[in-house]
């Protein structure tokens, strides 16, 4: 299977082809684009062809487009989906949504693994991961609450993510393990969203929608 | 064929529109009700509305035009200005399209989409025009020599008069969006039986309609709720008379000007407002000027419009509009 993975969760945006043969042709998003503004309409196109381009392949031989459907940011989630289900559908092939927390999982080496993106508001989306399985579904929560989930589920558990990196000092102080600084844990890799893939049930483009967790600010637009 | 696409506030809409300027599709899924319960668009919901509609509406457009995505010569998308979540949902299924397909893209300015809206289907108007276009988010006159350029002679410089008529149609108690309602109420109205104030701001085309809303408030509570009442239709006609004597006395300005076109389009979600199109016909023909009034649909935020103004741009080829963003304010 020839796979397209995108995620947008955070402000990196994050894109690879995962060929049938096996061959990566990933874009790995530098730790400063986790805390730098997000840039997704700028970026994540122009990464997307980089990877087309760069595994020989063109949209039509793709088999499957995998995004992370969050949770994580509201707009760049939207982007990462709209553009999942835009070129999806002009493939006429199917959208893999990925948990973009258990796709950040991925890349965290331990057993018991907390993944944690920024949830803005001084709030974090989390999730715990075991080598079973999942161990804590998908949360919104202040970070106090996080990681005295995490201590109760397993101490052991290393987290990692842009919401680990700014509560850093938080999570340490209640004996929660925190990634080095410059791991490439922290990011949400494609890679993972591709390998993801395989697990999930493919969905018609069309009903593909992000995972929020949070409900709208219902707010009028100020005119 | 060029497929327009458009989600700058709270619909999302598609529409494929030929060379010509034929219109082989129109769809707009409105998101109105969603909102009324607030009082106004909501910016995180529309844009969660728009993703979840997108892929169905644009399917719909090219089905209604009895085509498929190998029949689109061209991608139009609307890039601003607009709420800016909600852009970005139109402009990223858009570019992914186009990308998809090797297709070039024709980053739209919304507001050319009102101007030129007149320029569609089967008797379209011919530059040099005057237009005006009024609607919840813009009031502005702009003269078109040669589009898709336009340049703007006056603009308001508060609130626009759809959200006008929205906010004096809360003001007397009328549900959200209440343009219509007023509309609807004033016809059983005396427009002469309140005073309100047509501000005309300084000696250029510029509007105000903040004043108006105010007067409107202060006569509303002058009078009290039970009068307020009993006189509804009476405060809804000569409210609106207002707004729309603002609108046409800087048209008939514009119209008056040496050198200006003797052929005037009205635009944009207010020129669906009855009294505005029959003023705007009676000083059209007592200054013996062509007037085109597009159907409604065409007045209201649609994408055949967007689609409508790629007509007169060169697209960007593929690859040079991958990153391309979308713009809250106007260019
Ligand atoms: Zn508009």
């Amino acid at each position: 299977m020839n796979v397209l993975g995108i995620d947008t969760s955070t402000p990196a945006s994050a894109v690879c082809v995962l060929r049938a043969d096996g061959e990566e042709y990933e874009v790995v998003p530098s730790l400063a684009e986790l805390t730098g503004p997000p840039g997704h309409a700028r970026e994540l196109m122009p990464r997307v062809a980089e990877v087309i381009e760069r595994s020989g392949l063109s949209y039509d031989e793709l088999d499957a487009v995998a995004v992370g459907v969050g949770p994580g940011s509201f707009t760049g989630l939207r982007i990462g989906i709209a553009t999942a289900r835009a070129l999806a559908s002009a493939a006429g092939i199917e959208v893999r949504p990925v948990s973009s927390l258990h796709a950040l999982a991925e890349g965290i080496d331990a057993p018991v693994r907390a993944p944690l993106i920024d949830a803005r508001r001084g709030e974090l989306f989390a999730a715990i991961v075991g080598p079973k399985g999942t161990l804590a579904e998908p949360f919104v929560a202040p970070p106090e609450q996080v990681a005295e989930r995490i201590r109760s589920v397993d101490p052991t558990a290393l987290a990692a993510g842009d919401g680990s990196l700014r509560f850093r000092g938080l999570f340490e102080a209640a004996g929660v393990r925190v990634a080095d600084g410059g791991s490439s844990a922290h990011v949400v890799r494609a890679l993972h969203v591709c390998r993801l893939a395989s697990g999930v049930r493919p969905v018609a483009p069309e009903a593909v929608v992000p995972n929020y967790l949070r409900a709208p600010d219902a707010r009028p637009a100020s005119t | 064929m060029i497929l327009g696409i458009e989600t700058s506030c709270d619909d999302t809409c598609a529409a494929v529109v030929g060379a010509d300027g034929a219109i082989h599709s129109n769809v707009v899924a409105s998101q109105g009700l969603l909102h009324s319960r607030y009082g106004g668009v909501v910016p995180e919901i529309a844009s969660r509305r728009h993703l979840e509609l997108i892929d169905a509406v644009i399917s719909d457009a090219l089905e209604r035009a009895d085509i498929d995505l190998s029949g689109v010569g061209t991608v139009a998308v609307t890039q601003g200005p607009g709420l800016i979540g909600a852009l970005l949902v139109g402009v990223s299924a858009a570019k992914a399209l186009a990308a998809a397909r090797s297709l070039p893209l024709a980053p739209v300015d919304h507001l050319a989409g009102h101007v030129l809206a007149s320029t569609l289907g089967r008797s379209p108007i011919k530059p040099p025009f005057l237009a005006l276009v009024a609607s919840g988010g813009h009031t502005f006159i702009a003269r078109v020599d040669s589009p898709p350029e336009y340049r703007m002679l006056g603009r308001t410089l508060d609130d626009a008069a759809g959200e006008a008529f929205d906010k004096g149609a809360r003001l007397l108690g009328l549900p959200y969006p209440g343009g219509p309602e007023l509309d609807r109420l004033a016809r059983e109205g005396d427009a002469l039986a309140f005073d309100f104030p047509r501000s005309l701001p300084g000696s250029g085309l510029d509007f105000s309609f903040s004043g108006l809303k105010t007067a409107l408030l202060y006569t509303v509570r002058d009078i009290g709720p039970e009068e307020a009442k009993r006189r509804a239709a009476d405060l809804a006609a000569s409210y609106q008379r207002a707004i729309v004597d603002a609108l046409l006395g800087r048209t008939r300005e514009a119209l008056e000007q040496a050198g200006a076109p003797r052929r005037l389009a009205i635009g944009g979600g207010v020129a669906a407002n009855s009294e505005l199109r029959s003023g705007a016909e009676r000083l059209a023909g007592e200054l013996g000027v062509a007037l085109w009034v597009p159907p409604f649909e065409l007045c209201t935020d649609n994408a055949a419009m967007i689609a409508g103004v790629a007509r007169f741009m060169e697209p960007i080829a593929y690859p040079g509009y991958l990153a391309l963003d979308a713009s809250a304010r106007a260019a």
